[in-house]
């Protein structure tokens, strides 16, 4: 952790800033939520890594998606995920969002998340212990350091695809595409 | 150029606009419009003059009129607000009906008013106070229906504070033989203080029931919120300051500081109770104005409240009152006449609609009309750089420095009451979500959008120079015989505080500067659709939300028991008390002879034994 | 020389004001960590927190939303010169305490514009619970003041500062229980607990701060540093006799500051109508008695 190392903030503040104070938004999407509230109280503490639940996904830039995926959440999950400000950062948390899991033969939920948002990286298991999302948090710095957390910037080239698959599953979108869909013809 | 052209113009303009009507209505509005504009050249070339002539005599009294600095600056303001009024009404009064009618009713209404200031004797100002008060009685009641009922409050407290004033007129003339304002002030010295206090009540009662002071305000919200919009600006920006008008002649220029301050002792001395009434008239009503859900009578119920802060300076009896008390008159003159211009030109575009609860989100199609109604919402509020700031400081300082500072809490308790309801004003009309049935709204004509700028800046320049009228009030107040005070531009300066707008202007910039910069640092921002929310994950459609109803739930449920108008509800007591026992003196009219043949026998045997009873 | 000095003295207290606020949130969130008997994060975390909110693209809903904000982050800046600051006070003579009430309304009206245009039922309910609460404590707030401006005499903070110099502190003067009143409605002043319902995350998504992002919010966390400077200065300055330096100055700031955390620590947050009725109630009671005790002693 190179959070006192004065001169490597002065050289890429941004970066920095981002590690430092990653604020997720207070989204409980499946069972995976009963993991967070022990995170962030005093047994396991994430505020000293900077990492404080908000309100609103306007105010933050982590969005952790916390277990099973259904087709109604899923419309939530993709207008909360459009509303967060640019950079932002996606974590798939329990196997649910990686391949079904639990549920890999159910008719309402979302087998494969990474079609619809993309996704930063992921965690496994069937519920992870809060140590595991700790490790996902500095496993999470080391990409940004790298350059490699690019998850909101493959949304932005690749959003036709995106679109399409979300349309696809939900049978129609109320609200109007975030970026501007070319058609290409050839 | 005399005086007496000058009414005469006024009065012979009201008419000729009314019969050129009758020719086209095209060169009816431009002649009311060059009416306006002529009277303020004239007033303007009276500024700095004193003179008195007598124009008519009437059976052995001679009629005076008379101009000096405090009739220069009441008048001048009667001049353009009333000019203002009626380049507003060009676009808002087309397609109505008895525009002609109208337009003969505002003229009358400002020639009424500039003879009220410009008149020298009692018996003029009552002619003229008379005009006034009958052609606002029937321009109140222009749109007929509910209109009616509130023009008709209006008149009977009109003519119960008209017949006070006769009296009072009445016995000033039995005493002294004479009516001229100047001939009086030397003889009234000699009085008993009974006799001052019988004529201060008269007056009092006279001039508050037009000033809405707060036992006698009740005509006030009907009244303002059934006028065309307007003559609202009109009638409560300028009308109900005649009764200040008449306050300030008869407290400081019939009585003089000395009796007037002089009157009672220790706890009772009138102007002691007079700014109690002051205070008591400024925490009522504001708090009032916070529930009202239609937007006229909000404004309405600040004009009201508004007065008190003009009562409390005026009664303070120091210089540094006098100045705030007065220099108060014209901006709530300049706010309030803005909002209900604004106002009216909402009602303009919506075709009539006046109720806060379903308007919403105008920002965007009536910009202009929003940084109008922001001004005057903070001129209103008292928010430095703005004129109502400077008057609010004055009258404070001299509560504070004289030792009154429970009066002092009510007048600074006001203000809070003035920003809850006037950010209600300001958010259920231009903020928020706009409604689906106003999304075709459109800016107001430029004659309409031209007295809105007017006025703001006037707001705006009278707060950062505020020495320009503070100097015009202050030769009044020397001329009352106070102190004068140290004037210069920028403000007030004297040993106990001063106030230099120029350094707050300064301040202010710069840190606008400062963190405008500030703001640039950051990334680049995404603007997005006004209804693109955070709504926890839904996609709400537009349309469906309207957040504006029932704002200050909370705290209606705990104090709204105890703001209800119970000075109205007493006077509604009254009436019916009256009206049911007319209603059984009705009931000797009962038409039938034989009845009536028993009253007459009951009466002469009444008189028989009375004759033989007493042997008179 | 002099213009120099004045210049220092005019951009000195801003930035120090700056800087002491954002410790302050250091702090605070320091010690609510250790009562909770956990380690927290560092106290130069909010300054972490700005740098990161710089470098994100926040969402701008209309022109009114920017410009509301930069209007009530002015007004906080212009009252900092307004304050004296350990001996530092650029525009002292500039009309006193009258002029502080009044441009302490700068910073509300400016944030309930910039919510307005956001358009959310959240922010618009957020705006009318704080300005009901404002309401609830301008009541004993106003009191209070009155009470010194009547004791002391004057309406400028400079004088009553210099007056209570060698120790003469208001709060053991007969204005005790003004000082407790202020003390009681302290917190609903810096928007803590138990009056931090204006901001309340679980209920209304954080009132006027449900639509801010990127550096919108960092002027918000910028004037929420400069706020709960200007509420503990101005306690500071009316009972604890100001200070002769900074230093002096802002040691009374940290006792203080601790004091109310404390109180933060330990109360629920109260409904919006509970607030108001305790706050017309007990200190209004309290700072109305010190009132009249003033009253009479003159």
């Amino acid at each position: 952790m190179d959070r006192k190392d004065i001169k490597k903030w002065f050289k890429e503040p941004g970066k920095m800033g981002h590690k430092y104070s990653l604020w997720a938004v207070y989204f409980c999407t499946g069972c995976g939520i009963i993991e967070v509230p022990p995170v962030i109280t005093s047994r396991w503490d994430a505020e000293r890594f900077g990492v404080i639940p908000v309100a609103t996904p306007r105010q933050a830039n982590l969005f952790l998606i916390t277990g099973y995926v259904s087709v109604k959440t899923l419309k939530a999950i993709i207008r909360t995920y459009e509303q967060m400000p640019e950079p932002k950062y996606t974590v798939g948390f329990g196997s649910c969002p990686i391949n079904g899991g639990m549920y890999w033969d159910s008719y309402n939920t979302i087998k494969h998340l990474d079609k619809y948002i993309p996704i930063d990286g992921w965690i496994a298991g069937c519920m992870p212990r809060p140590e595991a999302i700790f490790i996902a948090v500095t496993h999470l710095w080391t990409l940004i350091d790298k350059g490699m957390a690019t998850a909101h910037i493959k949304y932005r080239e690749k959003y036709k695809y995106y679109r399409e698959n979300q349309e696809k599953v939900l049978k129609g979108l109320d609200w109007p595409p975030l970026y501007p869909i070319e058609d290409s013809n050839d | 150029m005399s005086l007496t052209q000058l009414v005469i113009i006024s009065f012979a303009g009201a008419f000729l606009t009314y019969f050129s009507g009758k020719v086209s209505s095209k060169l009816r509005d431009v002649f009311a419009v060059i009416i306006s504009l002529v009277l303020i050249a004239i007033l303007s070339y009276f500024y700095g003059k004193t003179e008195e002539l007598r124009y008519f005599s009437f059976l052995g009294l001679p009629l005076l009129l008379r101009i000096n600095m405090l009739s220069w600056y009441f008048a001048i303001t009667i001049a353009v607000v009333g000019a203002l009024s009626i380049i507003f009404s060009l676009s808002y009064m087309k397609g109505k009906e008895k525009t002609d009618f109208y337009y003969l009713m505002m003229l009358l209404v400002n020639a009424g008013m500039l003879g009220i200031v410009l008149s020298g004797d009692l018996v003029s100002f009552y002619i003229f106070w008379e005009i006034m008060s009958w052609s606002a009685f029937l321009l109140i009641s222009y749109n007929r229906g509910p209109a009616l009922a509130a023009g008709m409050k209006y008149i009977v407290m009109s003519i119960i504070g008209s017949v006070a004033m006769l009296i009072g007129m009445l016995s000033l003339y039995t005493n002294y033989g004479t009516l001229c304002i100047s001939e009086i002030s030397p003889l009234i010295d000699s009085a008993s203080s009974g006799y001052i206090l019988f004529l201060l009540i008269l007056f009092f009662v006279a001039f508050g029931i037009k000033n809405a002071v707060w036992p006698f305000h009740t005509w006030l919200p009907p009244a303002h919120s059934e006028a065309p919009s307007p003559f609202s600006a009109v009638l409560s920006g300028i009308l109900v300051r005649m009764g200040m008008y008449g306050f300030l002649v008869f407290f400081y220029v019939v009585l003089g500081v000395k009796l007037f301050l002089g009157l009672g002792q220790g706890l009772y001395r009138f102007h002691y109770i007079l700014a109690w009434i002051g205070a008591i008239n400024i925490v009522i009503p504001t708090f009032i104005a916070m529930f009202q859900n239609d937007s006229k009578r909000l404004l309405a119920w600040h004009g009201v409240g508004q007065g008190g802060y003009m009562v409390l300076g005026v009664a303070m009896g120091t210089s540094l009152g006098v100045v705030g008390g007065t220099f108060h008159i014209i901006n709530h003159t300049s706010y309030i006449a803005l909002l209900f211009l604004v106002v009216g030109a909402i009602e303009y575009r919506t075709k009539g609609i006046r109720d806060l609860n379903s308007l919403g989100g105008l920002i965007k199609k009536m910009p202009i009309t929003f940084i109008g109604a922001l001004v005057g919402a903070c001129g209103l509020i008292g928010v430095p750089l703005t004129n109502g700031f400077v008057s609010k400081w004055l009258i404070y300082k001299t509560l504070i420095l004289k030792g009154y500072p429970f009066l002092a809490f009510a007048a600074l308790i006001g203000t809070w009451g003035t920003i809850l309801s006037l950010y209600k004003f300001l958010h259920n009309i231009f903020l928020g979500q706009l409604p689906e049935k106003y999304k075709d709204v459109e800016k107001v004509p430029f004659s309409m959008q031209f007295p809105i700028i007017i006025l703001s800046s006037v707001i705006i320049l009278f707060g950062i120079f505020p020495g320009i009228p503070l100097k015009v009030i202050n030769s009044i107040v020397v001329s009352f015989g106070l102190q004068s005070l140290n004037i210069n531009i920028w403000g007030i300066s004297s040993e106990t505080g001063a106030l230099n707008t120029i350094n707050i202007l300064t301040a202010i910039c710069i840190a606008l500067g400062f963190v405008w910069l500030l703001f640039r640092i950051g990334e680049k921002k995404v603007s997005i659709a006004q209804d693109d929310n955070y709504a926890a994950g839904a996609y709400v459609p537009k349309g469906k939300y309207h957040h504006t109803v029932e704002f200050y739930n909370p705290l209606f449920r705990m104090i709204k028991p105890y703001f209800k108008d119970f000075v109205d509800e007493f006077y509604l007591l009254i009436v019916k008390v009256g009206r049911s026992l007319s209603d059984k003196v009705r009931k000797l009219y009962c038409g039938d002879l034989s009845y009536y043949i028993v009253y007459i026998v009951l009466f002469l045997a009444v008189l028989i034994i009375f004759k033989l009873g007493f042997n008179v | 020389m002099i213009i120099v000095a004045k210049i220092f003295e005019i951009i000195l207290p801003p930035i120090l004001a700056f800087i002491i606020g954002i410790f302050f949130i250091g702090l605070f969130r320091k010690i609510m960590a250790r009562i909770h008997w956990r380690y927290g994060p560092p106290i130069i975390q909010p300054f972490l927190d700005l740098i990161k909110l710089f470098h994100q693209k926040g969402f701008s809903h209309g022109p009114l939303f920017d410009l509301g904000l930069i209007l009530s982050l002015a007004g906080s800046m212009v009252l900092i010169l307004f304050i004296p600051f350990g001996g530092m006070c650029a525009l002292g003579n500039s009309g006193g305490l009258l002029v502080i009430l009044y441009i302490m309304l700068f910073a509300p009206l400016g944030i309930a514009l910039s919510g307005g245009e956001g358009a959310n039922p959240n922010i618009s309910i957020g705006i009318s619970r704080k300005l009901i609460i404002a309401l609830g404590y301008e009541v004993s707030f106003l009191l209070v003041l009155l009470t010194l401006m009547t004791y002391y005499k004057t309406i400028s903070i400079v004088d009553i500062v210099n007056a209570q110099s060698n120790f003469h502190w208001a709060l053991f003067s007969p204005l005790f229980l003004s000082g407790i009143a202020y003390l009681m409605i302290l917190p609903a002043i810096l928007g803590i607990r138990p009056f931090d319902v204006v901001g309340a995350p679980q209920e209304i998504s954080s009132g006027p701060t449900a639509e801010y992002g990127g550096r919108f919010l960092a002027l918000f966390h910028i004037w929420h540093a400069f706020s709960l400077f200007i509420g503990i200065a101005l306690f500071v300055d009316l009972f604890l006799g100001g200070g002769s330096n900074p230093v002096t100055f802002f040691m009374k700031m940290v006792v203080v500051f601790v004091l109310v955390t404390f109180i933060h620590a330990v109360f629920p947050r109260l409904r919006t109508e509970q607030a108001v009725r305790y706050l017309w109630r007990w200190p209004t009671a309290i700072s109305l008695l010190g009132l009249l005790l003033v009253q009479i002693i003159k």
